[in-house]
């Protein structure tokens, strides 16, 4: 019986999979390249999202800096394409390998602490990024940014890097399920939910949370050198703060226990952000009482949510 | 198969442990009791690496393991359950031992293996002799407490210790609850050739299952012996029963 149950709910999984790459490869037929372009920030959105909940989610650790490691996979990307000819490919992969090894050396100094302590380093960290970015005028040329990065001929239309980056993000997502489901996806979990009870079946702690902290920064990497071709430019704003509250909101939206919960997180975040901004100047004062609502009054985010009223429906139709 | 000398821990001026030694054989069903505050819980503090001791040694199996940390004594097989329930709360049962095999099997690190289906069989295994074989999908946080201590020793024996500590496994268990309990414990130590040390303030607990109790005040030990011999220690009825009455 259990064995069925969990073939219906694969079979459930692999029709909504291909629902949903399905409405993504049609969407450019049905919309103009205004609104691609929105879809294509929010799907880069969606991945650094996801990169972030690995940590968030998964193994429990709050960051407040993941755009740090985005700006660094942003950042070595477009100073690559700037300064060097090394091929498109190779300066795309180049960011995220960059955002690991600095993953690597924040989350050494990170994983050391815990909880509030461990969240201020990160949060450290990424203002130390930033200050580099922001201060290097020579090489990083400052505030003004880094602007017309040079990009392949057929990059260069939204639709070609739409579907892109639509491909890049569905890899990444896979691939970050096929971690989640594994056994270290699992020990993750464990982790999260009890440390110290982790250590003392076995598991090397800090090991496994540096891991999951550079697995973080790669993906989150592969979304700012994604997010910084599709601009053409990247500014040291990557690395704010503000870019780091938008990633942990997107998170905490969706809900951080979900697997799809930053996706979720993120389509609603952009519907929100353009529609709001649409009618008000007062976007943040409208996004601090969502983020008031979400902690006060669903706690598991929109995706924990849904997830929730279906498995009660079921048990319900069951019993 | 343990061996402890000397060792000590103080906090501060206080001498938590002072200077304990013992030797437990393998096979053995031993237990350490006293009055809350008599160092028993640092001494299983001291034994699992959580903390480390100020001076004095351990050797497990004639090996060195003074200072080494939790995970890697774990790894040698010395497993624990802990007096405060100490489980994965959000994770179903199943779960709970399941990363416990996972580890002990060194598959923890694996990103290419699919979690659903692994070592099924070897958890169910575990969660059916600690009479959970039929809760194994809920989630842990949500059982009862008595479930939840047995729970917590499904963990402890997903790690396949061959020392097994226990730190009051009954603790917060009605009379009945504990009885059950402590046949439990004593079946699987048979079957499993466990070698198990207890820690209890609650006498009534081990004085069925202990071939051997030692006697622990104020962070020594002060008697050991049988059963009928530690009972009879005058010490021991000054110090510890004249508390009960």
């Amino acid at each position: 019986m259990m064995e069925s149950f969990f073939k219906r709910e694969n079979a459930g999984r692999a029709i909504g999979l291909v629902v949903a790459v399905a409405f993504f490869a049609v969407l450019p037929l049905f919309i103009g390249e205004g609104s691609i372009s929105l879809v294509n920030e929010m799907l880069i959105l969606a991945l650094a999202a996801c990169g972030l909940n690995l940590m968030l989610g998964y193994a429990g650790m709050v960051s407040f800096g993941p755009a740090g490691l985005y700006a660094v996979g942003a950042y070595t990307t477009a100073l690559l394409l700037l300064y060097t000819k090394i091929p498109f490919g190779l300066a795309l992969i180049a960011g995220p390998v960059m955002a690991g090894i600095a993953s690597i050396i924040v989350g050494w100094f990170c994983v050391r602490r815990t909880a509030v302590y461990f969240a201020l380093l990160t949060l450290a960290f990424s203002q130390i990024i930033h200050t580099i970015i922001f201060e290097w005028y020579g090489f990083t040329k400052g505030d003004d940014g880094i602007v017309d990065i040079p990009v392949p001929e057929f990059l260069s239309s939204i639709t070609n890097y739409y579907y892109f980056s639509l491909i890049i993000v569905c890899i990444c997502v896979a691939l970050m399920w096929m971690i989640v489901t594994s056994p270290f996806g699992k020990t993750l979990q464990a982790l999260r939910e009890n440390p110290d009870r982790t250590e003392s079946i076995g598991i090397h702690v800090r090991r496994y949370q540096l891991s999951a902290f550079v697995l973080s920064g790669f993906f989150l990497g592969i979304a700012g050198s994604l997010f910084c071709c599709f601009n053409k430019s990247v500014f040291p704003d990557y690395a704010d703060i503000m870019k780091s509250t938008e990633m942990l909101v997107v998170c905490l939206l969706g809900g951080i226990y979900q697997f799809l919960g930053p996706i979720g997180g993120s389509i609603v975040y952009m519907f929100l952000d353009k529609l709001i901004t649409g009618y008000t100047q007062y976007w943040p004062l409208v996004l601090g009482l969502v983020i008031l609502g979400l902690l006060i009054f669903l706690r598991g985010g929109i995706v924990g949510f849904i997830v929730e009223r279906v498995a009660i429906a079921r048990q319900g139709s069951r019993g | 198969m343990l061996r402890v000398e000397e060792i000590g821990k103080s906090f501060g001026g206080l001498m938590a442990v002072n200077g304990v030694s013992f030797q437990i054989e393998k096979g053995e069903l031993s237990s350490i009791i006293g009055p809350n505050g008599a160092g028993k819980t640092t001494l299983f503090n001291l034994l699992t690496g959580h903390l480390s001791p100020d001076k004095g040694r351990i050797l497990f199996k004639e090996k060195e393991i003074t200072g080494l940390s939790p995970h890697g004594i774990c790894k040698l097989g010395i497993g624990r359950s802990f007096q405060r329930t100490n489980i994965f709360p959000r994770l179903s049962a199943f779960d709970n031992v399941q990363v416990a095999v996972m580890s002990w099997r060194r598959k923890s690190s694996n990103i290419f293996l699919r979690v659903q289906k692994m070592l099924r069989e070897e958890t169910d295994e575990i969660l059916e002799s600690v009479g959970l074989g039929d809760k194994k999908e809920m989630t842990a946080g949500l059982l009862a407490h008595g479930d939840q201590r047995r729970l917590e020793i499904g963990i402890a024996l997903g790690s396949h210790p061959e020392l097994l500590l226990l730190d009051e496994p009954t603790a917060g268990m009605s009379p009945e609850e504990s009885g059950r309990t402590v046949e439990l414990i004593q079946g699987l130590a048979r079957e499993r050739g466990l070698t198990l040390l207890f820690i209890e303030h609650d006498m009534s607990v081990v004085f069925g299952i202990s071939e051997k109790i030692r006697v622990m005040h104020m962070g020594s030990i002060i008697a050991e012996g049988m059963p009928e011999e530690v009972r009879a220690n005058q010490d021991v009825q000054r110090i510890y029963l004249a508390e009960e009455t």
